[in-house]
This record gives structure tokens, C-alpha cells and sequence, in this order.
């Protein structure tokens, strides 16, 4: 009754081709067109104050640590587990940092600025590898559930938090360190890293197609892989033309787009990721087809770990200090992005990008509430019955399908 | 022959995009009747039941379905409002409530509730008032999960009947029951029909029809190809009108000439991992050669499963015997051992331990094999898809490309995925656990030729089987396990019916 593989032939109208490719990407679309519609409306309960430049470069450079954490959570989710502590790992990479940064380098390299930099990420990054291999050995080779596991990691992180600021709050905001989120990359610079990406697209586009030609498979239309490809260039050179009109690409916010496209390539081209979303779509078939779930679970949350030491770093810089709240509830934000992006939490399915957008609506809600003066107790309100509302869109789009 | 008819379909045809699922339908169901509906996967039966369950509403389908003198007029994919009218189904997949009693499951929804108190007593009374006019043994207040398979039905059968159902659909019921159980559910059928209940049997195992149908109506690409009472049929006459051709033999004869011993299991024996003090398997011997096609028989309990996820490494601890491939001794701890070794495992139950169903075709074939296509960490997208594209050709698997998820395909095709997800990756020993279970009478013949091609590759593979007349078929020896141990290992000339259940029973170690 249905043809068999192979006769692969493709869709009968461009038309129909288009719906297919719409539908395929709906969730995608579906989130690009809520971010639109808050701007929107946050625009004109603002007079328009919502869209100035300035503002939405803050806008991208406060969602920049939850997003740090957001994109390490999809892969977590993915596997079927989850990680509560990535919060106060965070706040405890964070007050590390800024302890290091007060009372330890300057010590030791009275007249450095760039070396006290370095050594500070250095040091923050291993942290959270080690909170990550702690963790994830308990996890993946002790066998006992995440949940747990991770809500003891934040008590403990939270403690050990409090014992290095000692109640107090330490300045960590020396030139140089307080560049990494405070920075902006000057706008020259924007318009060559658009020249870059421009340069990649095109690259990626041929060399894929050459690819495909190689192997004999049968080729979209050029314009549609075309299309494909100007659509984010386009998108990309608005950012760019936005932010610079304020003061450039903002330090973090190109740090979020290098390592976002490092765990969309893990995600997507590598074993590793192919693994984890096998594990989290049916861990017996994924155990008797041969892949070491221990292993698989063990990398999943030293790199969760690991994005919990950049996003410290960052906010250590961003706050400009270590604080004794640091990092409370960040993981519940996380979450959220994650599930407001697409990611099942069952596992098996979620994807980067996603989470990334889920992030800029979280940050879009609360940017615009705050600019509406909302107290604080209505901006819960407000973010609960977005995201409740957005899970129950998509648990019916799912149904009806 | 009774002409009071129930359910009368008139020229329902129901398209997809691409597919016509139902071509033109018509055929009627007497009251009171028992009606078989048998067809290959794709025939169309499941679409039938989803127009009477109400998962396709009046609307979505041409033509009318008359039932009791009226048009059914299901709206808006509202299963309730079928049970409401009298249809209930009882799925091949069970629905119950493991948790829960008997009699939470059979009034699941419509407890009987006093003062906004549900009243126990009477939920108990009311379900032991049904399990007796049915005469379903089952004690109301057992607990689900410590039923037997057999008995579950049972209950799900009471759940449609506390409805008050007049038609009861049956789909697939006898794929997970034993032998006495399925007799069991034929007597019960048979009960109902004497309270005057419609009922239409959907099953692959055509054998079952002579025992219990009244009337059979074979369906075969979405239109009904005849419907005949049984006593006017034969089971060859109903596969031929199945599959349109002559099948002359139901398996097919392979070409194969077994060579030396690569495989070799001795004196094996395993704790059960839930309870250290008992053996799950109690001293297994048995070998293999190259290019045969090895049987494993016994009855359902005799360790056939647990012997081949232990020799697989994902099973039990093995305490005592060993096991050589190629002469070398091996001991698998995982999965992935195995495979490295050289074995590859086709499980017993494709949907939960064979594939990652929301995965696609593709993903699906090449998991097990990613080393191929990835040097560093990178995989190789367009090298995945052109060995994943030459497997399916090689196995004929039905898609319209190999991006859909596994879960859109029948129940035939998503066993090919399995088996070539382990053809990719070039095993010498092939084992096969069931393989052709709840698959249409056209693919098992497929996969038998598949088996038949492995084995003249030089695969050496090991088939369990629970249906006898397919482990006589196709191996060339029988190895027959019995509570926990081999019994002996026949070459297929000296292995008959009785010989093969004397051993399995226990009754002859001969």
C-alpha cells in the first residue's frame, strides 16, 4: 500500500512541499512568533521604550545565564533525568570566583589584570566539573535517581556557598574579569563576525549539498536551501544592526551563540548526543542495542557541570559581585525554558535552540514586567500561566496531530 | 442462518494522504454471530475498529455504517460515546490499572458513589455479579498485576461487558495467552454469544477461527475480499484469499549447508537476579554452526528468553559453565560486549526492548552501528543514510522514506527495522527470540527468506519459537529446554511434534 523506500519521491507541489516543512518546524515557528508577539505587546504598553536598542541589548545579556544553563538542562531532560542544583552550582561557581578575584589574585599578581581574568574562568570552569563528576558518578555508576541526587547537590552547594562568602558580599567587579559579561564587542567587529557567519551559511549550504550529491541522493531545490539559510542571516543581521546602534554585540551574548552552537553540533553530529536521546526514548532498546547508558549519564551531567561554571563566571561578572543569594531558583528557570522550547519531559526529544528561545521568552516576560513596574509577586503570577499555558498548547497541538 | 444484522458496513472507504485505508467496504455482521476478520497488516482491520471505537468520527469516512437499524453517528473522536451505543473493544495492548483491584478496573470511572463516598460493597457486588453471568473466573478483589496474562483479559473483558456492550470487538486476544488460556477465552466467547452478544474476532492465527467463528470476512489493500461462513472454508483457502497467491509452503526451503561448531554454550547456569537463591537457568548445553539456523523450543516459563538475555549480558549473573564463540571463551557483562563479540540479539518484544519508537527508521537502524559512520566524533550524516537506505532495500521495508518515525509502521516492517539494525552491524551469530510474533502470514514468509539468507551467509542463528509447527519448519536442529535446563538437541529428522512437547514437558528425556 505505501511505496516502498526506494522510490523516495519527493512531494508533490512546492506548495505542499512548504506546508510540509511548516508543519514539520511548527514548535520552532510557534515559539518565533511568541517572542514576536511579547515584543509587541510589551512595546505598546511601553510606548515603545521596550524596543529601544539599549533595552533589548540588556534584554539578550539578562537571559545570557539561564541560557548558559538552559542549553546544559535540554541534555539532561533529554536522558530522562534532571538536575536541580544547576542553580546554586552556579551561585557557589559564582562566589568562588569572586573570592578569588578579591582576595586571592591580586595578592598573588599585584599588578595584573588579564592573568587574574583568566585564571578566575579557569578555575570557575573547573569547579563546576568537578560538581558535575561528583554528581554524575553518583548518578550514572551508584544508580540513584537524579532528582535526588541533584537536590542534595543544591543544599550542598548552598551551604558551601554561604561558608565562602561568610554572610558577606564579595566585590568582583575589577576591569578586565567584569568585561566578560559587561563588555560589548565593538560594532566593526559586529559587522565582520556577520561577514563570518554570512561566509559559513553559504559554506554549509554548498558543501552539504555537495555531500548529498556525492552520495547520490536526490537534492532540495538550491533556492530552498537557500532560503533556509538567509532566513537566520537575516535575523542575525537585525541583532546586529540593533545592538550596535547601543554600544555592539554584548561580551556574554556572543559567548552564549559559541558554546550554543558547540552543544547543537554534540546534540546533533556526534555519538554522544545520538546516545542520549536514544537512552531518553527507550532506555531498554538503547541498552540492548549496546550503548553504556552509565557512561552516557556520566558525560551528560559533567557537561551540565561544566555549563554551570561558565554560567558562574558570567554572572559573578554581571552581578559585578558574589552574593549570598546567588543563583536561587535559576534551575527552575532553566526548566522552563527547556519545557517552554520543546523539551519532553519524559525525554527523547527537545532540542538546543529550543531552549534558547524558551530563555528569551522568560527574559523577554520578566525584561517588560519590570519595565511595567509589575511587583514582583505579579511577575510570578504572569510567568506561571504562560508557561502552564504553553504546555497545554502543546500537549494540544501533540493530541490532535 | 439467523439474518438479524447488526452492524452493516455499506461502501465505507477512508483515505489518508497517499493511502486508501478502507476501499469501498461492505460486508454485515449477524447478532449474536461470532465474526472472524482476519487480513494482512495494512488489510484495513485496524481502521474498521477505529470507525466503530469513534477515533474516526461521522465525517471522516464515505459511505455509512448501519448498526442496530441506524446510521452510526460517532462524533468528535469520543470513544465513550461508542461504549455508550454498546460497541466496546478489547485491545491486544491490556489498559487495566496494574495497581488497582479487579474491581477498580472494571468500574474505572463509574464507581458507585454514595453521599460522594464510593460504596465498596456494592462495586465488589456488581462486578462479581458480572464476572458470573460470564462466567469469568477471577477473584474481584485480586490485584491486576498478579494476574496472569489470561486473566487479565478476563477483566478487560468484564470492563466492556459492566457497559452493557452488544458488540464487543476482540483484537489480536490470543497473541500473549497460553494454549489453555486461549481455550478458556473461546469458551467465554461462546458464553457471551449465548447471551446473545455480537462478537467480532480479529486475529493472525487463522487456526483459531475454526474453533469459535461463525462466520469469517478476509480483507486484503482496504477491501473485503470475501465473507464466508466458516464451516465453507479452509485455513489454506483463507490465506490463499489473504495473500492472493497460493502460498504452497509456509516456509520456505533454504539453500544452506551448516559448516563447523562456532558457537558453543556448556554447562551454564545462572542466578535469578530477583532471588540469588533460585537457578534460572540450570545447566544449558548446547552449540551452533555456522550457517544453521539452530531452534530453541519449550514452553512459555522454560528460560528461553532469560538463556538468550543472559548470553546477551543483560540478564542474569552467569555462576557456573562457559561459553565460546570461535573457539574462544567469551563472557559478556552488557550489551555492548555482546555485540563486540560478535552476537546480536532480536528481542522478543520489538516495541519495548527493539526499537526507540518516536525515533525515525533511520535513527533507528544505525544505532547500534554508529562506529561505522564516525571517525573522531563527527558522524557522517550522508554515509548513515546510504548504508541505513541499502539495509532496507536489501529487507524490502515499507516507508515512504526512512526519516518517519518507527512507530508509524506495521507491526512486520518495525521487526525488519530491528533486524537490520543487527544485519548493519555484520554479527556471527544472529539470535532470534520470537520474531515472528503478532506479524501478518506475508511477512513471516518474508522473514523466514530473510533467515534462510542470513543462514546461507554464514550466520549462525538461533531461533525461539513458541509456535512448534515454525521451529519444525525452519531449523535444522532443535534444541528443547525444559524448567531451567536443555533436554537434548535434535537434528531435525528425528524432531516430530510429540517428541519436541514430551521433552518440553518434562515427561521423557528422550
Amino acid at each position: 500500500m505505501s511505496s516502498s523506500v526506494t522510490e523516495m519521491k519527493p512531494a508533490a507541489s512546492l506548495g505542499s512541499r512548504i506546508l510540509l516543512a511548516i508543519r514539520q518546524n511548527i514548535q520552532t515557528y510557534t515559539l518565533i512568533i511568541a517572542v514576536v508577539v511579547i515584543w509587541a505587546i510589551f512595546a505598546i504598553t511601553t510606548t515603545g521604550k521596550y524596543l529601544d536598542p539599549q533595552n533589548i541589548s540588556n534584554l539578550f545579556r539578562q537571559m545570557s545565564v539561564t541560557a548558559f544553563l538552559s542549553i546544559g538542562m535540554v541534555l539532561v531532560i533529554v536522558t530522562g533525568g534532571i538536575d536541580l542544583s544547576v542553580g546554586k552550582l552556579a551561585g557557589f561557581v559564582s562566589v568562588v570566583v569572586a573570592y578569588l578575584q578579591f582576595y586571592v589574585w591580586f595578592a598573588l599578581f599585584p599588578n595584573q589584570l588579564v592573568l587574574p581574568a583568566i585564571l578566575s574562568v579557569i578555575c570557575g570552569l573547573a569547579v563546576g566539573v568537578l560538581a558535575g563528576l561528583l554528581q554524575g558518578y553518583v548518578i550514572a555508576y551508584q544508580g540513584l535517581p537524579a532528582f535526588i541526587v541533584t537536590l542534595g547537590g543544591m543544599w550542598l552547594f548552598n551551604g558551601l556557598l554561604l561558608l565562602v562568602t561568610q554572610g558577606k558580599t564579595i566585590a568582583a567587579n575589577q576591569a578586565v574579569f567584569s568585561d566578560i559579561a559587561q563588555g560589548y564587542i565593538p560594532a566593526i567587529w559586529g559587522f565582520v563576525i556577520f561577514v563570518l557567519i554570512l561566509v559559513f551559511l553559504g559554506w554549509n549550504v554548498f558543501s552539504s549539498r555537495a555531500g548529498k550529491q556525492k552520495y547520490g541522493f536526490k537534492l532540495r531545490p538550491l533556492y530552498l536551501d537557500l532560503v533556509g539559510a538567509v532566513i537566520p542571516a537575516v535575523l542575525i543581521l537585525a541583532y546586529i544592526l540593533s545592538v550596535n546602534a547601543y554600544k555592539g554585540i554584548p561580551v556574554p551574548v556572543l559567548l552564549l551563540a559559541v558554546v550554543a552552537m558547540v552543544m547543537v553540533y554534540i546534540a546533533n553530529n556526534t555519538r554522544f548526543g545520538r546516545y542520549a536521546y536514544a537512552i531518553g526514548g527507550n532506555r531498554e532498546a538503547a541498552r540492548l542495542s549496546g550503548i553504556n547508558i552509565t557512561s552516557v549519564l556520566f558525560r551528560v551531567f559533567i557537561l551540565m557541570g561544566f555549563l554551570c561554571g561558565v554560567a558562574g563566571v558570567v554572572l559573578a561578572s554581571y552581578v559585578g559581585y558574589g552574593t549570598i543569594a546567588a543563583g536561587t531558583g535559576y534551575e527552575l528557570d532553566a526548566i522552563a525554558a527547556c519545557i517552554l522550547g520543546g523539551t519532553s519531559p519524559l525525554g527523547g526529544v527537545g532540542t538546543v535552540p529550543g531552549a534558547l528561545i524558551g530563555a528569551l521568552i522568560i527574559a523577554s516576560l520578566t525584561n517588560g514586567m519590570q519595565m511595567m513596574n509589575f511587583a514582583p509577586a505579579w511577575q510570578y503570577v504572569v510567568k506561571a500561566i504562560i508557561l502552564v499555558l504553553a504546555v497545554l498548547l502543546d500537549f494540544y497541538f501533540k493530541r490532535s496531530r | 442462518m439467523d439474518n438479524d444484522i447488526i452492524l452493516d458496513f455499506k461502501n465505507v472507504t477512508k483515505r489518508f494522504p497517499g493511502v486508501v485505508a478502507l476501499d469501498d467496504v461492505s460486508f454485515s455482521i449477524n447478532r449474536g454471530e461470532i465474526h472472524g476478520i482476519c487480513g494482512e497488516n495494512g488489510a484495513g482491520k485496524s481502521t474498521l475498529v477505529k470507525i466503530l471505537s469513534g477515533v474516526y468520527p461521522f465525517g471522516t469516512y464515505e459511505g455509512s455504517v448501519i448498526y442496530n437499524d441506524k446510521e452510526l453517528h460517532l462524533s468528535q473522536s469520543s470513544i465513550r460515546e461508542a461504549v455508550e451505543e454498546g460497541i466496546a473493544i478489547v485491545y491486544q495492548e491490556l489498559t487495566l490499572v496494574p495497581t488497582r483491584t479487579v474491581g477498580e478496573n472494571v468500574f474505572l470511572g463509574k464507581e458507585p458513589v454514595e453521599h460522594g463516598l464510593i460504596n465498596w460493597n456494592k462495586l465488589y457486588a456488581d462486578t462479581q455479579a458480572i464476572l458470573d453471568k460470564y462466567q469469568l473466573d477471577v477473584d474481584p478483589r485480586a490485584t491486576v498485576r498478579n494476574l496472569g496474562v489470561g486473566k487479565m483479559q478476563m477483566v478487560e473483558i468484564a470492563k466492556a461487558l459492566s457497559e452493557d456492550a452488544k458488540v464487543l470487538i476482540l483484537d489480536e486476544p490470543s497473541s500473549a495467552l497460553s494454549k489453555a488460556e486461549v481455550e478458556k477465552l473461546m469458551e467465554i466467547l461462546r458464553g457471551l454469544k449465548s447471551h446473545g452478544i455480537t462478537c467480532i474476532y480479529i486475529s493472525h492465527r487463522l487456526e483459531e477461527f475454526f474453533h469459535i467463528t461463525d462466520r469469517i470476512t478476509v480483507m486484503r489493500d482496504g477491501k473485503v475480499i470475501t465473507t464466508q461462513p466458516t464451516r465453507d472454508v479452509t485455513q489454506g483457502d483463507l490465506v490463499k484469499y489473504m495473500v492472493g497467491r497460493e502460498m504452497k509452503e509456509r516456509f520456505p526451503k533454504g539453500n544452506r549447508k551448516p559448516g563447523e561448531v562456532i558457537f558453543e554454550v556448556e554447562g551454564l547456569e545462572a542466578a535469578d537476579p530477583n532471588n540469588a537463591n533460585r537457578k534460572i537457568l540450570d545447566g544449558i548445553s548446547f552449540n551452533v554452526r555456522k550457517g544453521e539456523i539452530l531452534g530453541i523450543a519449550g514452553l512459555m516459563g522454560s528460560g528461553r528468553t532469560e538463556l538468550v538475555l543472559t548470553l546477551f549480558g543483560e540478564y542474569a549473573k552467569i555462576t557456573k559453565g562457559r561459553i565460546r564463540l570461535d573457539g574462544k571463551p567469551i563472557e559478556p557483562k552488557s550489551a555492548r560486549q555482546a555485540i563486540d563479540s560478535g552476537l546480536s540479539l532480536v528481542p522478543e518484544d520489538r516495541k519495548r526492548m527493539g526499537l526507540v519508537l518516536i525515533q525515525s527508521i533511520l535513527k533507528n537502524i544505525s544505532l547500534p552501528n554508529l562506529d561505522q559512520f564516525s571517525k573522531f566524533f563527527s558522524i557522517n550524516a550522508n554515509e548513515e543514510m546510504q548504508a541505513s537506505l541499502q539495509q532496507a532495500k536489501s529487507l524490502t521495508i515499507k516507508a515512504p522514506n526512512l526519516e518517519v518515525k518507527a512507530e508509524t509502521l506495521s507491526g512486520g516492517n518495525q521487526q525488519k527495522v530491528v533486524i537490520s539494525k543487527w544485519l548493519m552491524s555484520k554479527p556471527e551469530v544472529m539470535i532470534m527470540d520470537d520474531p515472528t510474533r503478532g506479524i501478518d502470514v506475508g511477512a513471516k514468509f518474508e522473514i523466514y527468506k530473510l533467515m534462510n539468507e542470513l543462514a546461507e551467509k554464514g550466520v549462525a542463528v538461533i531461533m525461539i519459537s513458541s509456535d512448534l509447527e515454525e521451529v519444525l519448519g525452519m531449523s535444522d536442529r532443535v534444541m528443547v529446554m525444559c524448567r531451567g535446563h536443555s533436554t537434548l538437541t535434535l537434528p531435525i529428522a528425528e524432531a516430530s511434534q510429540e517428541r519436541v512437547m514430551a521433552l518440553a514437558t518434562g515427561i521423557s528425556t528422550n
